[in-house]
């Protein structure tokens, strides 16, 4: 009895190390998985007309008589949009309509001054158009019908009169017209319920489509193109094909969230069939085309990151690693060979390795710290340089961070070249530094690079340390070493919590996250890579 | 310079100018010169490194001397309200500290019987050709930059955490503690299966020998010879999770409050390293706030030293263990 306890603890235990491995992979997955997938929808996706629009205007890529030809062609599907929302204003927005009345009516007593008629005529032509400027309003305030078909009429009966034909009073008469047309079949009660419809469906159709043909052009470049990607336009084509209302079912239950087609909501007005209209010609309006969109990783963005790619945080990113690399190369080559070849087992050494660790335990905020207080404020200033962050004092911060693990890593490939290599070189009479320079150091050199790639992998994902020393999320491209420059490591950061544009564009926040991942773990591959293949040679075979 | 010094040595070994094998006395002074100056000069590199802890330690401390003149160090590491941009400042770093620590050990609950028992895993049920499968897997998680990790904790966790599992906030300790977790895993692992391994194969055989099941023989003999390496394995861990900022600043929620109830990990904490990241950049240079989070560098700084030195303990410790056996 006691020994099948015993086997099942035993099982059950050896289940349980398994599982926790199982658990490790599957949290590898569920961290990696989906930001991966996520990620390559900013390089592999469906490209749509305006992406190819904003690539000429803002990259100077595509062939612009393609794109004008392809703009021609989706000129005519967008074109009826354009006009059934038209159309279906004229009965809803009143205040426009108001306003245009005014207008009118302004315009048309400046008409009349110019027009020569005498004083006594100026003045009752222009009652009667106040008269009929009146009347439209109440027309398009009133919610009652019959108000509104009286006072149409009334207006219309003048629609012949000599004085109004040729006019730019003649626009009473079309906007009569039209508001009576489009009234006829919509419940007039509802028209601030529509008015407030409408807003939001023109919203979507302008994040859709870009800005109205003919109007000029918003300020901002996100505003000036419209659903660039199609799996984009298939989101906004589902805002607006529903909207989402939040309704209490019972008194006392909390609100839900129910979805309501918006073809429903406006059953039997003019705007019915946009619906299925746009859902049917979107790709007719957008031409979608799968795109590999592989600049992404060379382009500039706008600000937020709304367009465009990752190209300066790369290029920021290289250049720091690089530098640091550059600066604790040497110094951790030397340390090592010092500790190897030359140091006894003394107190000094020991207090030495002490430091070493010491380093390698300091928090990366700790050094972002150290390096704010010596390299900028303290160190470059010293030298003449500019006591703000900048790339030198990032990368100097980064070198000192990454120093013990380059000092642990060439140790350790010096300590693995053979005894018998050394011997063999000392015994032909070669001095300790010959020894060390032409045999142990080209020896442990692919391992002592293996060290090199793992710290470049590690700096170039390292935040906190560059936080106050010389990452900048947003500027231009760095001139020179005393300039911040954007790295993918700060831009990752700040497209996540920062930046509130970023938030629109999922696939441009993953996008970046994903570069640096793929980035970071590129590097430690090949490290691996070489790593293995030093094994082999030292190994002999 | 080392050339010349190569042909002078080297050719008269081979043979080559009928010279004496015997060094002049200059070419002997020279020799000894190179030797010992290089070798000095190679110290002098390899010291970059206590100079360089020594200036960690001595421009961080002196950006927060100020601070500690002006205000009280009790007060500072003893009350509980951080308001550093109020009329009348407060800087009570507790909530901090507390917060930094609270994370930590929520993070090692997860962490400590995962990694151990992933260790066990690696050093003594699979064999080596599964363990080459499993270790990538490991090096990977250690490789992913603490950033994408924060980036995940916010965009993906923290969204979960709020329409699926109810929480108020999707940022909040748990997630942190999640995070930091998968973070000191690989760290956690690496050292428990290197201590692991490192005892003997004799001790394990001795125990199958006499009946014990492998559970038996892991639990009651290969643990407790590797208790010391194991304990370093989870003070690294403990010192990687502490010092972490990306991950806690993004994931945390950043409200400076002692959780209460303790045990409640669903709510907001604040860090040390999430602060000075969180206020450095908004601070003006040379205020009490700016000194403040220099303070606050140092309490972190002298915890990871403190945890640097018990590692560096139990590493030994263990290391001498492994050479008796």
């Amino acid at each position: 009895m006691r020994s099948v306890i015993r086997q099942i603890a035993d099982k059950v235990f050896t289940f349980l190390t398994g599982t926790s491995v199982v658990l490790l992979t599957l949290v590898l997955l569920v961290v990696l998985g989906p930001m991966v997938w996520r990620g390559s929808k900013a390089v592999i996706f469906e490209d749509t007309t305006e992406f190819r629009k904003m690539q000429l205007d803002l990259y100077n890529r595509g062939n612009p008589t393609s794109i004008e030809a392809e703009n021609s062609e989706t000129e005519s599907f967008r074109k009826v949009v354009y006009e059934t929302i038209d159309k279906f204003k004229h009965g809803i927005d009143t205040e426009e309509l108001i306003d245009r009345t005014k207008q009118i009516y302004r315009q048309f007593g400046k008409e009349l001054q110019y027009k020569g008629v005498t004083n006594e005529q100026y003045q009752e032509i222009r009652s009667l158009a106040r008269e009929l400027r009146d009347k439209l309003q109440t027309a398009f305030e009133s919610n009652d019908k019959k108000v509104i078909k009286e006072n149409i009429d009334y207006v219309l009966q003048y629609r012949l009169n000599e004085h109004f034909v040729d006019t730019s009073a003649a626009e009473f008469f079309t906007l009569a017209e039209d508001f009576l047309q489009s009234v006829g079949n919509i419940d007039l009660d509802k028209r601030q319920q529509y008015a407030e419809s409408l807003r939001q469906i023109e919203e979507i159709i302008f994040r859709l489509l870009g800005p109205k043909p003919g109007q000029s052009l918003p300020a901002l470049t996100m505003d000036r193109y419209g659903a660039t990607r199609w799996d984009l336009a298939q989101k906004l084509l589902d805002e607006l094909l529903w909207s989402e209302q939040w309704m209490q079912e019972k008194p006392g239950q909390p609100m839900v969230k129910i979805r309501v087609a918006r073809a429903e909501e406006f059953a039997g007005t003019k705007l019915e069939p946009l619906f299925g209209y746009v859902q049917e010609n979107l790709d007719k309006m957008l031409l979608p085309r799968p795109k590999f969109y592989w600049q992404y990783f060379i382009d500039d963005s706008t600000p937020g990151h709304y367009f465009g790619g990752v190209g300066p945080e790369i290029l920021g990113t290289l250049l720091l690693t690089l530098l640091a690399m550059l600066f604790v190369f040497p110094l951790g080559v030397i340390s090592a060979a010092y500790l190897v070849e030359c140091a006894s087992d003394n107190i000094v050494i020991r207090i030495i390795r002490m430091c070493i660790n010491t380093l390698a335990g300091v928090p990366s905020i700790v050094f972002g710290l150290f390096g704010l207080a010596f390299f900028v404020l303290f160190f470059i200033p010293l030298f003449g340089g500019p006591s703000k962050p900048c790339i030198l004092a990032a990368s100097l911060t980064l070198a000192v961070l990454t120093l013990p693990v380059m000092i642990r890593a060439s140790e350790e490939a010096i300590r693995s070249v053979p005894q018998t290599y050394k011997e063999a070189s000392l015994g032909l009479g070669a001095s300790r530094f010959e020894t060390f320079m032409k045999v142990t150091f080209p020896a442990a050199l692919p391992g002592i690079l293996t060290g090199l790639i793992l710290s470049l992998g590690r700096v170039a994902g390292e935040t906190a340390p560059i936080l106050f020393t010389g990452a900048v999320a947003l500027g231009p491209l760095p001139k020179s070493l005393f300039d911040p420059a954007r790295t993918l490591s700060y831009g990752s950061y700040d497209i996540a919590v920062g930046d509130r544009l970023a938030m629109m564009v999922p696939h441009n926040q993953y996008g970046m996250v994903v570069t640096l991942v793929l980035l970071v773990l590129c590097l430690n591959a090949i490290a691996i890579f070489l790593r293995a293949r030093m094994f082999r040679k030292l190994r002999g075979n | 310079m080392d050339k010349a010094l190569l042909n002078e040595e080297l050719e008269p070994a081979i043979g080559l100018k009928n010279q004496s094998l015997v060094l002049t006395p200059l070419q002997d002074i020279k020799g000894f010169l190179f030797h010992h100056l290089g070798r000095l000069f190679l110290f002098l590199i390899t010291c970059t490194s206590v100079l360089l802890v020594l200036l960690i330690f001595f421009f961080v401390i002196r950006q927060a001397l100020p601070f500690l003149t002006k205000f009280s160090l009790v007060e500072f590491l003893t009350t509980s309200s951080w308001y550093p941009e109020a009329g009348t400042p407060k800087f009570g770093a507790l909530s901090l500290i507390v917060g930094s620590i609270y994370v930590t050990l929520a993070a090692l609950i997860f962490a400590v019987p995962v990694g151990i028992l992933a260790a066990i895993f690696l050093s003594d049920i699979v064999s080596l050709k599964i363990r080459d499968f499993i270790k990538p897997v490991i090096e990977i998680l250690a490789a992913i930059p603490s950033v994408a990790y924060g980036f995940f904790a916010v965009l993906v966790l923290a969204p979960w955490m709020q329409t699926k599992w109810g929480f108020t906030t999707g940022t909040n300790a748990l997630n942190a503690s999640i995070i930091l977790s998968i973070m000191a895993l690989p760290t956690i692992i690496s050292v428990a299966e290197d201590s692991i391994s490192a005892v003997g194969r004799e001790l394990r055989e001795a125990s199958y020998a006499l009946g014990a099941t492998r559970f038996e023989t892991i639990v009651k003999v290969v643990m407790p010879a590797a208790h010391s390496g194991i304990i370093a394995a989870i003070v690294l861990g403990m010192m990687r999770a502490i010092g972490e900022t990306m991950v806690v600043w993004m994931a945390s929620g950043n409200a400076a409050q002692i959780p209460s109830p303790w045990w409640n990990l669903a709510q907001s904490v604040r860090t040390m390293t999430a602060t000075i990241a969180g206020d450095m950049g908004e601070t003006p240079k040379d205020t009490p706030h700016y000194w403040s989070l220099f303070a606050i560098g140092v309490v972190l700084l002298a915890m990871t030293f403190l945890l640097n030195i018990i590692s560096e303990y139990f590493l030994a410790s263990a290391k001498k263990k492994a050479g008796k056996s």
